[in-house]
């Protein structure tokens, strides 16, 4: 899915690279474009409108701009929520201006096809719910802060990252794992309590899922700091080795030491032949 | 000859007797018959027993039967009256009451559908909470039993707490189905089939098998078991139905005064096919699907009435649930919430027309693995018969089966480490074991939930959720798993241990052709539910009822069509084999099912060779001495009524003219409340005689032991007339095999006596002669046997 709204970013630039040559191309090919562009329609669209738009057009290109930038390691929903809420401002502005009894909306929204405001306005509005980035900040503060949560959950990292950074050029791989073990644990333990669900992405921002991944693929696969969890486990393997074999017991001891039950014994049918077979019999003798 | 001291000991019998009556008759044809009579012994029978009666030789016939033959028939089974009994009570009933009472008693019918559904439904949701609280307690104990000793390096604690948890949890429902009632084990589906077909399956409709189910299914699921809820909730609509309709209940000894003109095999039988109807849809949201599995597996008689009212029941049930599980769900109301869907909401998958032979050749694996499935458990089944009689060894067994389900899962989990990221698939409890932080065991995912939930994970996780080779040892353990389970002292179904063996050799061939066609994308749901529906297909050999369940299961009719490609298929291939699954158990437990057309090729097997010839009759007043020394004699059901003879000569045999049909159930009730034509003016002139009288003892009336009746009645008389059937169906003895099923399937008969040219009683015919005239089909060939009859199966 992040490559969609890669491709969608992609599209936009696409269209304007589109434009541009569109532009280019004007000179060489003379007036055979529409000459009643921007105001021409006959009723020419306000210039407050015109001025909201342009507004809105680059708070969502810097928004998008900044999402792009922190795709890897994703870190936008912390840095990019100030164009977030200049964005939904803007927006907000948009929807809500009314001109003398003309409300811009009505200028942008549902007038096309293309819907090209509103596509890229439930865009950037998915593209934030998806990293869930609301759970990251604190609304009621002002301006808008990290959430305690997070923030507590930085520093744990940060101090997990700088105890592995500060014992890595160590020769003895292990002794990075003693040594930064407790930081790791509390750090992972914490994480795990953010969230409501046990899979541990209910209610908790993409920043610091990413974070936790990050930090959890260091410690277990680059330091390979897990592998005290291998271990050869004999007694359990005797005891599914016992457990399996029971059954096989079992039904070896019912088949050759059960009780040899009577055989059912057939039943006879009275049929007419039989009868008088019967009889004929019994007369003949 | 067995019965010549019987004679001795009471001459007021052998003076009433003739020898139609072959009570005492010193006639050589008395020796035979069903069960009582069978003492004898046969040097000299050898030649007749050669000749099978359609003239064909049989292999010389054997004294004692192999057990777990599938060529048998119980004698111990009895057939439901169909029929209704048009009597004088029944004309007396009809003149008095008039179109008042029926349209009372319609509307009496549908209200009582419509308890049908709700309560069916009810149940329903009942276990399927119970199931999924208790395992969802179960499985998250487990998981902090392993994340904490996993560390330790004692990895057995947890596995021996789930061995012990899973063999607990069994034992309880084990104890109950082997000992408090046995008829409740399996899934219940072969025993309904039985009932719905005509015969009387004993204890299968009662409560406390009900209770039995109940409680065992929940304990088979949440014991981990490889067993479904689906066929327990079938049995239990059933059950529902025949108790809800009769309004009253033997075992709490409670009658309630209403339905009673329910209170017969008739209305009864009706009902259970609209339960088990409510059943299906109960345990799969399936409304449609439950009416035509009740018309494909059960109801042998069906019209559009009937049709209509248990539409409405399960359309009931369905909704009912529906209401009950969006509370559960804490969505209530939302009717359409997709999380109702058993197998969870399907998309349409697009198909192509070259996809369609891919399509059928799931199917003839799935057909192919049913036939091995349904093999495997026939032999098992075979051996259980044999050697693990004892309730005790069955309980063991299942506990043994209990405890080596979790060994398969949790050895499946420590050998194989198949390790996914946390989060991009759903998993209620990740299990981490030797998996690197953030990432979770997919075995462990797949074991640590109910096997329900383990079909929608293989339905619609993405395609690289699973190893290819994880997924092949599953395939292997589970369908071993599931085909063992099947047939244990325990109550568990095999829908969803089959779907999900299924959907996971779809996935496995689905990733197989990916690895083949790199470039194109496979969608792994669509091969899953085709895998599923065709290993589910292969082992119980259902086509358009199965097909229209998974339809309504996955909430897509789009996937209709490689469904019913997949199904008809996997049917072919499997049957080409052997039989389907609930057939193999019918056929052990030698019931004396009628297959829906009779067998081919046997207009030339006429009614007097199929009929049983000396026939048991009653005449028109009859010695109460006589009846109860016939019926203490004889397991039949029913007498033909017949003229006093003529002549009465013991050498010649003689025949007499049949007036009517009595029941052995009418007699015990006339003998039961002493209506002798000698007390007519004292003892029953306050007591009204009527249909009631008779619909009170039913459905178990007392047998003939258990009336006392003294010396001095045995010289009184009853008169039969006003209470046989004065007009029973009767073939004439040249009628051929066909004609005698067509006319036994048709109408639903127990009794057909077979007349001579002038309405004499020549023989008689019972579901069993019919039904002993078996016809197979394996690896392309075809023909009809005859099978022979046991009491002691």
């Amino acid at each position: 899915m992040k490559q969609y709204y890669i491709l969608i970013v992609l599209y936009m630039h696409n269209r304007i690279l589109e434009a541009d040559t569109v532009n280019s191309n004007e000179a060489v090919y003379g007036n055979y474009g529409l000459l009643y562009t921007n105001e021409g329609y006959i009723y020419s669209i306000p210039k407050e409108c015109s001025k909201l738009l342009d507004e809105f057009a680059e708070s969502a290109s810097n928004f998008t701009m900044c999402s792009i930038k922190h795709a890897r390691p994703i870190s936008f929903c912390e840095k990019c929520v100030d164009y977030y809420k200049d964005f939904s401002i803007k927006y907000k502005n948009l929807t809500t201006k009314d001109i003398n009894g003309t409300s811009c909306k009505a200028v942008f929204i549902s007038n096309d096809r293309l819907e090209v405001v509103l596509e890229y306005y439930n865009g950037i509005m998915s593209l934030w719910n998806k990293g869930n980035c609301n759970a990251c900040f604190d609304w009621t503060k002002e301006p808008t802060e990290l959430s305690n949560n997070v923030k507590h959950f930085n520093q744990m990292y940060n101090s997990t990252m700088q105890c592995i950074d500060h014992w890595k050029p160590s020769t003895n791989s292990s002794e990075v794992c003693e040594q930064c073990m407790q930081n790791y644990l509390e750090l992972n333990n914490f994480y795990n309590n953010m969230s409501t669900d046990s899979v541990g992405l209910e209610g908790v921002c993409v920043d610091v899922v990413d974070s936790m991944n990050a930090s959890r693929y260091i410690w277990s696969k680059t330091l390979n700091c897990c592998k005290l969890r291998q271990s050869p486990e004999t007694v359990f393997l005797v005891c599914t080795g016992i457990i399996a074999s029971l059954p096989l017991i079992f039904y070896l001891t019912v088949r050759f030491c059960g009780p040899i039950r009577d055989l059912p014994k057939v039943l006879k049918q009275s049929r007419f032949k039989q009868t008088i077979l019967r009889s004929v019999n019994a007369r003949i003798n | 000859m067995s019965n010549s001291s019987s004679s001795a000991t009471n001459a007021n019998i052998s003076e009433s007797t003739s020898d139609t009556a072959q009570l005492i008759s010193n006639d050589d044809a008395s020796t035979s018959n069903y069960t009582q009579l069978n003492k004898s012994n046969f040097e000299d029978s050898d030649e007749d027993e050669l000749h099978g009666s359609h003239g064909i030789r049989r292999r010389r016939p054997k004294q004692k039967i192999e057990p777990g033959s599938m060529n048998v028939l119980s004698a111990k089974y009895e057939s439901l009256d169909y029929d209704t009994c048009e009597n004088h009570l029944l004309l007396d009933e009809e003149r008095k009451r008039g179109y008042p009472y029926i349209v009372w008693k319609d509307i009496a019918r549908w209200f009582i559908i419509l308890l049908i559904g709700i309560v069916t439904a009810l149940i329903a949701f009942v276990i399927d909470v119970c199931i999924e609280e208790f395992s969802k307690i179960k499985y998250s104990a487990l998981k902090k039993s392993v994340d904490k000793y996993v560390l330790e390096d004692r990895l057995y604690i947890p596995y021996l707490l789930w061995v012990l948890s899973n063999i607990g949890i069994v034992f309880i429902g084990s104890m109950l189905v082997a000992f408090v009632e046995p008829v409740a084990a399996g899934s219940g589906i072969p025993q309904v089939k039985c009932y719905l077909n005509g015969v009387k399956v004993p204890r299968v409709v009662r409560i406390k098998t009900l209770i039995v189910k109940t409680v065992g299914v929940i304990t088979a699921v949440v014991g981990g078991l490889a067993g479904g809820k689906e066929g327990p909730m079938i049995h239990s609509g059933s059950v529902v139905a025949a108790g809800i309709s009769q309004g009253k209940s033997t075992t709490f000894n409670k009658d309630l005064k209403i339905f009673q003109y329910f209170r017969e095999d008739h209305e009864k039988r009706d009902f259970v096919s609209a339960g088990a109807a409510a059943g299906v849809s109960a345990a799969f949201g399936a409304p449609i699907g439950g009416v035509l599995f009740s018309l494909e597996e059960g109801t042998s008689f069906w019209n559009q009435a009937l049709t209509w009212r248990t539409f409405f029941g399960t359309v009931v049930s369905t909704f009912t649930l529906n209401c009950a599980l969006s509370a559960y769900h804490g969505r209530a109301g939302e009717l359409s919430y997709p999380g109702l869907l058993n197998l969870g909401k399907m998309e349409p998958f697009p198909f192509q027309f070259y996809e369609l032979p891919v399509f059928m050749f799931f199917g003839a694996v799935g057909g192919l693995l049913g036939a091995l499935w349904n093999y495997i458990n026939y032999k098992l089944a075979v051996f259980r018969i044999r050697h693990i009689g004892a309730p005790w060894l069955r309980v063991v067994e299942a506990c043994l089966v209990a405890a080596a389900s979790a060994t398969c899962g949790f050895l499946m989990m420590f050998l194989l480490n198949d390790c996914r990221p946390l989060g991009e698939d759903p998993t209620k409890v990740p299990l981490q074991l030797y998996c690197a932080d953030g990432e979770y065991n997919a075995l462990a995912a797949i074991w640590f939930q109910t096997p329900e939930a383990s079909v929608r994970s293989f339905l619609h996780d993405p395609i690289g959720s699973y190893k290819p080779w994880s997924i092949f040892l599953f395939v292997v353990c589970y369908f071993l798993l599931s085909t063992w389970t099947f047939g244990l002292a325990v109550s568990s179904g095999l829908f969803i241990p089959n779907l999900l063996t299924g959907a996971a050799w779809g996935r496995l061939l689905a990733i197989l052709i990916q690895y083949m066609l790199p470039s194109n994308t496979i969608n792994p749901a669509k091969y899953a539910l085709v895998g599923a529906a065709a290993q589910l297909g292969g082992v119980v050999r259902m086509t358009i009822s199965l097909t229209v369940i998974i339809i309504e299961t996955t909430g897509q009719i789009s996937n209709a069509l490689p469904i019913i490609i997949t199904l008809v298929v996997a049917k072919w291939v499997g049957d080409f084999f052997n039989e389907g699954i609930y057939d193999i158990h019918i056929q052990l437990a030698a019931v004396p099912l009628l297959p829906w057309e009779p067998p081919p090729l046997a207009h030339n097997i006429y009614a007097s060779e199929v009929m049983s010839h000396p026939v048991f009759t009653l005449r028109t007043v009859e010695n109460v001495g006589h009846i109860v020394e016939l019926l203490k004699l004889v397991s039949y059901n029913g007498f033909p009524v017949v003229d006093p003879p003529l002549a009465d000569e013991a050498e010649v045999t003689t025949y007499k003219r049949l007036r009517g049909m009595m029941l052995r159930s009418q007699l015990i009730v006339l003998l039961q409340n002493k209506i002798y034509n000698e007390n007519a003016n004292t003892t029953w002139s306050n007591l009204k005689v009527d249909m009631n009288m008779f619909r009170k003892e039913y459905p178990r009336y007392p047998s003939i032991e258990e009336l006392e009746i003294s010396d001095w009645e045995k010289t009184c008389t009853i008169d039969l007339r006003p209470f046989m059937n004065p007009s029973p169906y009767t073939l004439p003895h040249r009628a051929s095999l066909p004609r005698l099923f067509r006319l036994f399937r048709a109408l639903g008969l127990r009794h057909l006596p077979i007349v001579n040219d002038v309405n004499e009683v020549v023989g008689m015919v019972t579901r069993k002669d019919i039904a002993r005239y078996r016809v197979w089909r394996h690896r392309g060939h075809m023909g009809m046997e005859e099978l022979i009859l046991s009491t002691e199966v």
